[in-house]
């Protein structure tokens, strides 16, 4: 019993498994506003607020209030509000890992979308070579720089309360997700001040290329998401990992052929053992790619939860009986 | 001189078949009759090999034949083209000695072999045109004498080094420019669906190979390594369907021998990972010295079989382009070739299948003249050292001498190896008291 369960899992049909847990997230938040659902503002995903409909908030939202405070008020009192803030943000984190990415993000399954979309019109999605990539992947932690120091300034004094929550208005999910419920007033230049002039043009410009972006580009803002590189900050505490075994890795490269993120470790490193990366979006496409038998695998608490075999290869890869039919 | 009207001359092609006829059927013969518990279904594989290399039948009449010098060439994309994959790797002693004079006195034998073959233009299936990619020295240069036997011969360029990311790009692109050639020859196109439906098929062809390994790992090892170098060695110039087919038959047997628990070899018989130089019939010297001396061949890391198979393609969006970028991802970076600058691949591999198979030992036959094997032969046997498993080298070449030789060097390892089991049986009992 316990064994067919196991192949079952290990059999699945990710892409269809993931396609619906992805919409349901979805519904729920981006309109679990409708239903009175309220998860709290600490979600480790980008859930915006400024969608009326949202059932949630991003943390990034509180994290950069809570250190615009007064540097004076933000080192008495006030810390403890920031480390239960951080304690909240961390209790969703542990129990997805990266996966909030590829399985929970409203954006990021926005883009799945439009990568869905692009397919059918029969374009060919584009990659960065690794020169960009190894330049551009570095730009996610100069936002997460934007996000913890801006605020920080502001407490001390040195920046203007213009620049609050600057990382939000430039941030592109400010601008599309009220769009998801009928509010188009994000789609504007603030004129308020200078500051807030050319935050608010970074930010329709973002939104912009976010939507061209990731009609091109697989999981294209996810490169640049600063709240993915908070997550990398904290992924091994998480419960859920993503490993390897090495010995019986032969590098063919169908992980990395598949992966959304380019990462390229994922195929060619063969000694770490844990093989998330600051890009990773644990969508496990990875280990749905892999030939081997139990070279990659998911892992729940250290129990292996989903992992590659030579038959879920087969049957996911159209490599079956009755190819034939396949035509 | 004969007053016989009827008297012929033999012609050198005959007198060439007839000496492949002779050492063809002196292998064939021996798989079918020296070892214990033969397979029903390997039938079809001796029949085959006979008709070919015995009767010298035809097997594509009527198709667009493409002959590829290494494994690097995807079939994939030449099935999805009306094409058939011919692997012009050779392993005749005959053919060797016609190539020796064509190639440097200390050159490979299988290079030698396959000029020698392909000079002599006596060929029953003879390829249209040949692509060679630009592996090893000695692959590379015999291009340009096929070429002058008047064969349309096409260079596809293949790095040496896999862990760039140059070399990942220099490949695809290689490939890229493979199809569009192969495509316009051919005068058809690639599309979407021929391409999908031809990766399916070796897909599958590779996951019967896959199954057949998988009874090796057993205890009581339902099939000789002898038979499955000639299953995979079939898969050359076989029709794809009709290999499809018998392997079905086979694995349908081998599950039935697994029941009744028929095994090919004694109870004691050490279990060889084999590695090196690859055997092509009739070459089977060196196998077959080992599984007549009571050892049995559960693994193997050669280009003539494993490397073959074992690595499969993924595609994320079933688009040209990107079936294209897979295959060429497959046929370089899952290589473990040792014309690669470094191969710690290979290495990995050798040590898994030592675990996987649960292996007594490593046995790596280097051709005399195949240069990178012999280079590699150090580093193979420092790891193999570094690891704890037993490894046995041994230089060959494609003549029938050295028998005798060669024979005692693989018995006396393979008694050292059941020595080795004996003295750990006995390590575990004294543990026991």
């Amino acid at each position: 019993m316990k064994s067919k369960i196991k192949n079952a899992i290990n059999n699945m049909n990710l892409h269809r498994t993931r396609f619906w847990i992805q919409l349901v997230v979805f519904v729920i938040f981006v309109y679990g506003g409708y239903f009175a659902i309220d998860l709290g503002s600490k979600l480790p995903v980008f859930a915006c607020p400024y969608n009326s409909a949202s059932a949630g908030a991003c943390y990034l939202i509180p994290l950069q209030h809570q250190l615009s405070m007064p540097t004076r008020v933000l080192l008495g009192g006030a810390a403890i509000s920031v480390i239960v803030g951080l304690l909240t943000f961390l209790a969703w984190f542990v129990f997805l890992n990266k996966a909030w990415c590829g399985y929970m993000c409203p954006i990021g399954t926005l883009q799945d979308w439009f990568t869905a979309l692009r397919k059918r019109t029969g374009i060919r999605y584009s990659t960065y070579t690794r020169i960009q990539f190894e330049k551009l992947s570095k730009i996610k932690y100069i936002f997460l720089a934007i996000v913890l120091l801006f605020p920080l300034l502001m407490g001390v004094g040195l920046l203007g309360s213009q620049w609050s929550a600057a990382f939000c208005q430039m941030c592109p999910a400010r601008i599309i997700s009220p769009m998801l419920s009928g509010d188009f007033s994000q789609l504007t230049i603030d004129f308020s001040s200078k500051t807030a002039m050319v935050l608010t043009a970074i930010g329709i410009v973002f939104a912009g290329l976010f939507v061209i972006g990731s009609f091109v580009k697989k999981r294209f803002f996810c490169f640049f998401c600063p709240m993915s590189a908070l997550h990398y900050i904290f992924s091994d505490l998480s419960v859920v990992q993503l490993k390897k075994n090495g010995s019986k890795c032969t590098r063919c490269g169908d992980c990395y052929a598949v992966c959304d993120m380019q990462v390229k470790d994922i195929a060619d490193d063969v000694t770490s053992t844990n093989i998330i990366r600051d890009d990773c979006i644990l969508c496990l496409k990875c280990v749905a790619a892999c030939p081997e038998d139990g070279v990659l695998h998911f892992d729940i608490l250290k129990l292996n939860a989903f992992s590659s075999t030579k038959e879920g290869f087969e049957k996911r890869m159209g490599m079956e009986k009755p190819y034939e039919g396949q035509r | 001189m004969s007053n016989n009207p009827n008297h012929k001359i033999e012609t050198p092609n005959e007198r060439q078949n007839r000496h492949k006829a002779m050492e063809s059927i002196h292998v064939l013969n021996a798989l079918r009759e020296d070892f214990k518990s033969p397979i029903e279904s390997m039938g079809y594989f001796y029949d085959l090999f006979e008709r070919v290399y015995c009767k010298h039948e035809p097997l594509h009449e009527g198709k667009v034949k493409i002959g590829t010098m290494c494994i690097q060439i995807p079939s994939e994309i030449i099935y999805a083209l009306d094409g058939v994959p011919v692997r012009l790797c050779n392993g005749f002693y005959t053919d060797d000695e016609i190539g020796g004079d064509l190639m440097p006195q200390k050159s490979c034998p299988l290079v030698r072999a396959s000029i020698g073959h392909l000079s002599s233009k006596n060929l029953s299936d003879r390829p249209h045109m040949i692509y060679t990619p630009t592996t090893c020295d000695q692959k590379t240069k015999a291009g340009s004498t096929i070429e002058s036997f008047g064969y349309d011969v096409i260079d596809v360029d293949f790095p040496r080094t896999k862990e760039s990311e140059a070399s990942r790009e220099f490949f695809r692109r290689s490939i890229r420019e493979f199809s569009m050639d192969l495509s316009s020859r051919m005068g058809k196109k690639l599309s979407k669906k021929n391409l999908k439906a031809s990766i399916s098929k070796i897909g599958y062809a590779q996951s019967l190979y896959h199954r057949l390994a998988g009874f090796r790992q057993n205890k009581i090892v339902p099939i000789l390594g002898n038979d499955m170098f000639l299953v995979t060695n079939a898969f050359f110039f076989d029709r794809i369907d009709n290999w499809i087919e018998a392997v079905e038959k086979l694995i349908a047997e081998l599950e039935t021998r697994v029941k009744d628990e028929v095994h090919v070899a004694g109870k004691i018989s050490p279990r060889i990972v084999y590695t090196g130089s690859p055997p092509i019939f009739p070459n089977y010297k060196i196998p077959l010295i080992i599984e007549s001396s009571d050892a049995l061949i559960v693994a193997d890391e050669t280009c003539s079989s494993n490397r073959m198979f074992n690595d499969r393609v993924a595609v994320d969006e079933w688009f040209i382009n990107d079936m294209i970028d897979s295959l060429a991802d497959k046929y370089l970076k899952a290589c473990t070739c040792p014309i690669f600058t470094k191969n710690d691949d290979r290495i990995r591999r050798i040590v898994d299948l030592v675990k996987t198979y649960s292996a007594d030992g490593v046995i790596y036959q280097a051709f005399a003249g195949c240069t990178v094997y012999e280079l590699e032969q150090r580093s193979v046997l420092e790891a193999m050292e570094r690891e704890g498993i037993p490894i046995l080298y041994i230089e060959s070449d494609y003549s029938p001498s050295q028998q005798g030789q060669l024979t005692t060097r693989v018995e006396a390892f393979v008694e050292s190896l059941k020595n080795r089991r004996r003295m750990k049986k006995e390590l575990q009992n004294l543990a026991k008291d």
